[in-house]
């Protein structure tokens, strides 16, 4: 347990969410945003997640890094992938 | 805003600017050229501007049958191929044949009489467009790369905007009788502010379209399962459908006419065929029945570049239209990127603009390196210093000694298909920057070099003007049009050099050494 807190609580850690962590999350939340956008048609879509792509990805950035340690900025990045990749699952797999 | 808050937002401003700023000048750099890569094109070749003489502006209507007609007369012989009318700038049509694996290839037709000529020897310009777009490397990485360096220019800004708490005193703050480290605190910030919305839309706008192509299939996955081009085809028009049988061709002139009502307000840029063919026979033009013309540019009053319609060859009939104008704002977005970004509006004078506002970048990047290193103590000897002043500074010097070359070059008159005034060119440019990058690193003296740097782009640019004139007889006072706002805007930088090499300081004044001359000069 206290060789887990060692790797996640340190700034090698708050850096790898800010930059790895965050990019995925906003690949999750462009997919998610592109199959929930709710206004105008598919291509309108497409390009609400394209633009939304470049301002998830420097919100979550800096959201990551202003984090006190790594199990903080990790836990941010989380509380945002998991919720979405459910949302992403459901759409993508199930229809909903 | 909590110190520790403040103190982060510096701490990764600093370290993003560190880690990508080399990269990040050659792209911003490299985009003053590119800016004006038609311009140059057009100046470049003096073949450019004595076909642009023999037209008179009436002549230049736009015919698409003489077009294709001359397409197929140069044995131009192409299922498919792309048509580039003439421009306000360049006075000749362009056809291109686009290849997997090899160079495209490139004819060129006089916009008057329709006859092919010379194509230009020298691509000066795409050696610039193409270091901006996808630094020479191998496509697609290279634009990434790019796109990375303008996400990486967008956190340093949105970093840098919360840092300056002070910005209405930084606006207009210059000390630069003290030290050299805040003369460079306070360049940064002065740059930095004064460019600010400009490097906002840029690094925006460059994000975009260096990482399209990486989100394009996340997009797709979302919207289309996945299927990139269906994608592609629901935003940008379907492709031809070659089904074996043929037709005659529709009377493409009355294509061109229903423009107007189709495509209203749109400067043309690019037409693209498919399926068209000529009968052995008796030479005549027919069409498969699934072949397309399709007619791309961009809006000449709102932010659009994407405006196309696609007709069937075979019909005329309208198969799509693609236009983002009074679309959603999200599309009306994607559609004002590349106009934002290439300046596809307003004047010439807003593109010196937009290439004044680079050269601010390009500054803040080099005071921000410099800053960095120098909050560290290091001085001139640190190898970072050395690999920026060699990377950036030998950016700027092969820039001017490749403009020179290029026009040096035509005292050997050699031919466009030998390929060699280009390829000098490209050694030229290649070497110079490899042996000015190891400089700094056999030189010692960082200051002296930059001096010398600075005089020697000047030098170049002032000879590219002066092999202009004894080689192609094109003397500043006897050119007009393009060719002289071209050799304006060397003429300008070969000053502009001049002047910083005069502003620079020869050496680093430190804050001791300006408090003892502070105090001497008290008690004198």
């Amino acid at each position: 347990m206290h060789l887990i807190n060692r790797i996640f609580d340190n700034n090698i850690s708050k850096n790898a969410a800010a930059i790895f962590g965050a990019l995925i999350t906003t690949i999750a939340l462009t997919v998610c945003i592109t199959l929930i956008w709710p206004f105008g048609d598919r291509i309108e879509k497409i390009f609400a997640g394209g633009t939304f792509f470049f301002v998830f990805w420097a919100s979550l950035f800096y959201w990551a890094i202003l984090a006190k340690n790594g199990v903080v900025a990790w836990s941010r990045i989380l509380i945002i992938f998991f919720p979405v990749l459910a949302i992403n699952i459901f759409s993508l797999f199930f229809n909903l | 805003m909590e110190q520790q808050t403040h103190k982060t937002l510096y701490s990764t401003h600093a370290w993003i600017g560190v880690i990508s700023g080399i990269l990040l000048f050659i792209v911003t750099f490299s985009g003053i050229p590119a800016l004006f890569d038609h311009e140059i094109e057009f100046w470049q070749y003096p073949g450019y501007g004595e076909v642009a003489n023999d037209i008179h502006p009436d002549d230049k209507v736009f015919n698409l049958e003489k077009a294709v007609a001359a397409a197929k007369a140069v044995n131009f012989d192409y299922d498919n191929f792309f048509i580039q009318p003439a421009s306000d700038i360049n006075n000749h049509v362009i056809l291109a044949h686009f290849f997997e694996d090899k160079e495209p290839d490139l004819r060129y037709l006089d916009a008057n009489k329709y006859q092919q000529f010379v194509s230009s020897p020298s691509e000066l310009n795409h050696l610039f467009a193409h270091l901006h777009t996808d630094l020479h490397l191998p496509n697609p990485w290279g634009r990434y790369l790019v796109g990375l360096s303008g996400m990486a220019m967008l956190l340093a800004i949105i970093a840098g905007i919360f840092i300056h708490v002070k910005w209405r005193k930084e606006f207009v703050m210059l000390r630069p009788k003290r030290s050299w480290r805040l003369l460079l605190t306070d360049q940064h910030k002065l740059l930095g502010l004064w460019s600010l919305p400009f490097t906002l839309i840029l690094a925006f706008t460059g994000t975009i379209l260096g990482l399209l192509g990486l989100i394009s299939p996340i997009l797709a996955l979302a919207a289309f399962n996945g299927d990139v081009e269906k994608a592609t085809i629901a935003v940008l028009g379907p492709r031809a459908e070659v089904t074996g049988e043929y037709s005659p061709v529709y009377p493409l002139n009355e294509l061109w006419q229903r423009l107007e009502v189709d495509l209203p307000d749109t400067s043309i840029e690019l037409i693209q065929v498919s399926g068209l063919q000529i009968r052995n026979e008796d030479k005549s033009q027919v069409t498969d029945i699934g072949g397309i013309i399709k007619f791309s540019g961009y809006h000449k009053d709102k932010l659009s570049n994407l405006e196309s319609v696609t007709y069937n060859l075979s019909s005329g009939e309208m198969i799509h239209q693609g236009s983002f104008i009074g679309k959603g704002p999200f599309q009306r977005i994607f559609a004002a990127v590349t106009p934002l970004h290439y300046v596809l509006f307003g004047n010439t004078w807003l593109k010196v603009f937009y290439a004044l506002s680079a050269l601010a970048a390009c500054g803040l990047i080099l005071t921000g390196n410099m800053l960095w290193l120098n909050r560290r103590g290091h001085s001139m000897e640190h190898w970072l210093s050395k690999l920026t002043l060699g990377a950036c500074g030998g950016l700027v010097v092969s820039t001017g000694l490749t403009f020179f070359s290029s026009q040096l070059l035509y005292a050997f008159k050699f031919s466009a298909d030998s390929h060699l005034h280009h390829h000098i060119e490209e050694w030229v440019f290649w070497l110079s920057w490899g042996v000015i990058l190891l400089m700094p690193f056999v030189y010692q003296n960082g200051f002296k070099l930059s001096h010398y740097l600075l005089r020697l782009t000047s030098f170049s640019l002032f000879a590219t003007l002066l092999a202009d004139g004894v080689i192609n007889q094109r003397w500043l006072w006897l050119t007009n049009g393009w060719v002289f706002n071209v050799q304006m805007g060397i003429l300008f930088s070969a000053i502009l050099f001049i002047y910083l090499d005069w502003k620079m300081p020869k050496e680093a004044k430190s804050k001791n050494e300006n408090s003892t001359t502070s105090n001497l000069q008290q008690s004198a």
